[in-house]
């Protein structure tokens, strides 16, 4: 005890009080009573430091918010980044800061922050949103399929089946841009099925059908866009594509018809009617016609699949078959030429077949040599594919 | 065994400083126990908790003190204007210095060697003026944006509120001298959120020693004190550590390369400091009074040039290297600027740490050289994250010269066991190169500045160490046995000068008898008495190899001979050793 180290002499001196104060036990609750006193002090103190960090936080991010609002976002990164010294952890602050940085095109740093929420809330849609975003301009194809698709499942703060569908419209122009066509009508499957008959979506949904070369689909979404906005150019145009697309011309001339109708200057459709009003005309299988008509037209068709061998110039070598048996495509073309007439045709009904059959070979082969056809050659070689099965 | 029990616990230091400690059954009795309780060993304990308490509380003043001159002084913002980047620490350093040389002359530097030398020099002695200095000119100087650390100054004043305390309580001289060190361990932990960390640098830059007496203490206080900061403050680390692993072997030269860039950074931080510190301290004292001011200025001219992150700690900007926030060149470039601005700020005098400034150096030079790696060789998979936590170890390593603090401090912080190896190789790169260019370690070369020699961790460890093997001699004469009569012994050394002759006693001990003992006793007429009944109870200490040489010194003028066994088998005789042979080795070991 210290009483027993204090020098007598001291001892004697001191006080009472004083050498009462000096036990041990007694310092030791005098410390309790020190510290307790000490701690609510620094509580208080510790109050006011924080209440004045989050006030600060607070108004600095306001300000960001407002600077990322109007697209300055030089001003809301700073803004951000002032808002993080008084909250370092703060979610929002980060992936605010996060946005603010993708605006300024500092996809790495921002890649970072948004890389640390990720961990922290691996379920965050913006987050892995923005982190699609980022893999996806990075050229870092399969990185951002996986983050649009944990995007698409993940949990949204509000809106969430609008942001879903967002997220998944992303991934399918990801998709459509790379090529993954299956891919991606599988995704438009999907979205198509959450849509319902919104005809805005609908006529989005379309268009993305007829990127990803499903046809069909298209013109149903398109249709369905019609149903409710029956003057909707883009619609009609669309429904006009993906009708021509699927050989149904007479459909693709009126869906055209109506979209030229409304719209004079979209050169695109009209080029297109202007096809499909070539095919209609020319096809001699239409069951429509006359028989003359349709001797006229075949024999119209086979001049002019002479023509194209001609100024494709076509290889002597170029055949039905195997070179060494069969006669090129020229000399077949020469050697029937004397035949088709108008009255040969009527006389021999196995000549149209012979002749047509000769046409469409000339304009698939001319195709693949020479390049795609325009105009007349064009509209044969559709012919030729929209009787493909019947041949 | 009776003997060597004895010597082994003699190389301890004492651990019950009370000369009233109540032995045995007095301890049992309810007053005993009471008494007991409060026995200073004990007391010291129950003292390290208060210590730690208060520093913790201390720490926490002094981190809003900081950030509230930072508010005050520079702004709220991350974009300072140029006026407060070059008044705000100018003028600081005006009242900085006037405060320094009128009121608090003994706040000058880091306080890491001001607490050493209270511990080898002024008995623990640390007066209370000292931690108010600390307190109040290192929160300005930090919040106005000096380039230096709270870490150095919370050890400061940690000590110091452990000195006094330790004097209020009237505690005992060793007890005195031990107290700095435990309140320095509360300060530092509190400071720095790595209660590991901070004991091992005390032990390793503070006490200077692996001392079992102090670690229960110096632990209690830096446990106590990091409650009270993560209960205030919240238990978040400094930074915000990144993933961490190691893929590939492979990668472990791409950090042997970063540890090879460390060592030169610290030898070159220490160099500025041991090269410009003598040259501004002998200027005239008047100068004094605006060297702060100058730095303060200079600092403020980088920061308005552009590189604003090198004011202050400076942490927020390892939490933005560590993910990647910056290019590697710019890293690079932060590096350099920050150990100039740190060379000004504390080569100035101004008061601070150099902890948050190494650490800062560390993780900028990591994170370039993790940038650089990556961008000359792609396929490299580490981050630079990881870099930048090995950087933090590797200056700690080369610079501050705390090769086992910088190891755990990077475990602590970064709570990831598998960076381990890593940090090792490249910390032991940077300290290898470090000390190869400069052989006296910062805190060394400080002390030696201000005239003062205390012992350091880094020379024990360079100093050999004897052994009682170096100055044990094989045993010349014949070895006597306790079975022995008395006249069988003096048939064998019969033909002897007299000499001091050992006895193997039975089962176990050593004793000692010269040939003119026996011929006394043989005259006695005790001829046919074995020597084991005449020499029962005079038993020698014995030593075994192993021993250090000074365990020998203490028996050696008492004993004339001291036998030297085996520690398998403690009848077996390795040696012998005198006290000549003790003082002949110590010579030669002296001349080189």
């Amino acid at each position: 005890m210290l009483e027993e180290q204090e020098d007598p002499v001291t001892a004697e001196r001191l006080p009472y009080y004083r050498l009462y104060l000096r036990q041990r036990p007694v310092i030791l609750v005098i410390f309790t009573v020190l510290a307790v006193i000490l701690i609510l002090f620094t509580s208080g103190l510790a109050r006011l430091y924080r209440a004045q960090r989050e006030s600060l936080g607070t108004r600095w991010f306001s300000r960001g918010l407002a600077d990322l609002n109007a697209k300055k976002y030089d001003a809301a990164v700073s803004d951000f980044r002032a808002a993080l010294l008084y909250s370092r952890d703060n979610y929002t602050y980060q992936l605010n800061l996060a946005e603010a940085l993708i605006g300024q095109k500092r996809t790495g740093q921002a890649s970072a922050y948004l890389l640390n929420l990720w961990d922290r809330e691996p379920e965050d849609g913006l987050v892995n949103l923005e982190l699609a975003r980022i893999a996806s301009s990075q050229g870092q194809v399969q990185q951002a399929i996986r983050y649009y698709h944990d995007a698409i499942y993940a949990a949204w703060a509000s809106d969430e089946e609008w942001k879903r569908e967002d997220a998944r419209l992303e991934l399918i122009q990801l998709l459509l841009n790379n090529k993954a066509l299956a891919q991606a009508q599988s995704e438009l499957i999907a979205l198509e099925a959450n849509v319902g008959d919104d005809p805005a979506q609908q006529e989005q949904i379309g268009g993305l059908f007829l990127r990803a070369l499903d046809y069909e689909r298209a013109l149903s979404a398109f249709r369905i866009t019609l149903k409710s906005e029956r003057h909707n150019g883009a619609a009609l145009a669309g429904a006009g594509e993906a009708a021509f697309e699927l050989g149904r011309y007479p459909m693709a001339q009126h869906y055209l018809q109506a979209e030229i109708a409304a719209n004079p200057n979209d050169t695109q459709s009209a080029d297109r009617l202007k096809m499909a009003e070539m095919v209609l005309q020319m096809d001699p299988f239409r069951r429509e016609i006359t028989t003359a008509e349709r001797h006229r037209l075949v024999v119209q068709a086979f001049q002019l699949a002479g023509q194209r061998l001609t100024g494709c110039a076509l290889p002597k070598s170029v055949t039905l078959g195997p070179a060494s048996t069969q006669p090129s495509l020229s000399d077949q073309w020469a050697s029937l030429k004397p035949h088709v007439t108008e009255r040969s045709l009527g006389r021999d009904p196995d000549l149209m077949e012979s002749a047509m059959d000769l046409v469409f070979q000339i304009e698939r082969q001319t195709s693949v040599v020479c390049g795609a056809p325009s105009g007349v050659d064009r509209a044969l070689l559709l012919i030729a594919k929209l009787h493909e099965g019947n041949q | 065994m009776e003997w060597q029990a004895k010597s082994e616990t003699a190389v301890l230091p004492e651990t019950n400083g009370s000369p009233q400690a109540s032995p045995g059954m007095r301890e049992h009795s309810p007053l005993g126990l009471w008494r007991a309780a409060f026995r200073e060993d004990r007391f010291f304990l129950v003292l390290s908790v208060f210590i730690g308490v208060f520093s913790g509380l201390a720490v926490v003043w002094f981190r809003f003190a900081i950030d509230w001159a930072r508010l005050y002084l520079l702004g709220t913002g991350v974009h300072l204007t140029p006026a407060r980047l070059l008044l705000a620490p100018t003028l600081s350093g005006l009242v900085i210095a006037v405060l320094v040389m009128r009121f608090f002359p003994a706040t000058r530097g880091s306080g890491v060697n001001q607490t050493k030398a209270a511990l080898y020099i002024y008995n623990g002695h640390i007066p209370f003026r000292t931690a108010v200095g600390k307190f109040i000119c290192s929160a300005l100087a930090i919040g106005s944006g000096f380039s230096l650390g709270p870490e150095d100054p919370s050890l400061q004043i940690g000590a110091t509120l452990a000195s006094v305390i330790g004097r209020k309580m009237r505690l005992s001289r060793d007890r005195m001298r031990l107290i700095a060190p435990v309140g320095a361990a509360a300060g530092l932990a509190a400071a720095f959120n790595a209660p590991i960390s901070a004991v091992l640098f005390v032990i390793e830059e503070v006490i200077g020693r692996w001392t079992a007496g102090i670690l229960g203490s110096v632990v209690l206080s830096a446990v106590s004190s990091v409650v009270v900061m993560r209960w205030y403050l919240g238990s978040e680390s400094l930074f915000r550590i990144p993933a961490v692993e190691l893929r590939r072997p492979s990668e472990l030269i791409a950090y042997a390369a970063l540890g090879v860039v460390g060592g030169l950074a610290s030898v070159t931080f220490s160099s500025g400091i041991a090269t410009l510190r003598p040259r501004l301290k002998a200027l005239p004292r008047w100068t004094q009074y605006f060297q702060p001011a100058v730095a303060g200025l200079l600092i403020g001219i980088i920061a308005v040039l552009g590189a604003p992150q090198v004011m202050g700690a400076g942490y927020e900007y390892i939490d933005q290297a560590m993910h990647g926030q910056f290019t590697w060149e710019f890293l690079a470039i932060l590096a350099g600027l920050k150990i100039l601005a740190t060379l000004l700020s504390f080569v100035s005098g101004t008061p601070g740490g150099m902890f948050a400034p190494t650490l800062f150096v560390g993780a900028m030079l990591g994170a370039a050289v993790g940038g650089a790696e990556h961008y000359f060789l792609p396929h490299l998979t580490i981050s630079a994250g990881t870099y930048a936590l090995v950087g933090m170890g590797v200056l700690f390593a080369g610079f501050l010269r705390a090769p086992m603090t910088s190891v755990f401090m990077v475990l602590e912080v970064s709570g990831n066991y598998s960076i381990i190896v890593p940090v090792i190789v490249a910390n032991t790169v940077a300290y290898v190169i470090s000390r190869g260019l400069q052989p006296t370690p910062i805190f060394d070369l400080l002390t030696r500045q201000d005239g003062l020699e205390l012992p350091s961790m880094e020379e024990q460890r360079e100093e050999g160490v004897l052994h009682v093997e170096d100055a044990m001699q094989r045993v010349k004469g014949p070895l006597l046995d306790a079975d022995w009569t008395l006249d069988q012994a003096l048939r064998e050394v019969d033909h002897m000068e007299n000499q001091h002759l050992l006895v193997r006693m039975s089962p176990n001990g050593w004793s000692s008898v010269t040939k003119d003992e026996l011929l006394q006793l043989a005259a006695n007429g005790k001829g046919t008495v074995t020597l084991g009944t005449l020499l029962g109870t005079e038993l020698v200490p014995y030593l075994h190899p192993d021993h250090p040489l000074e365990t020998a010194l203490r028996y050696v003028d008492r004993w004339p001979v001291i036998p030297v066994v085996s520690r398998a088998d403690f009848r077996q005789l390795e040696g012998v050793i005198t006290e000549r042979d003790v003082l002949e080795r110590y010579r030669e070991f002296g001349e080189g």
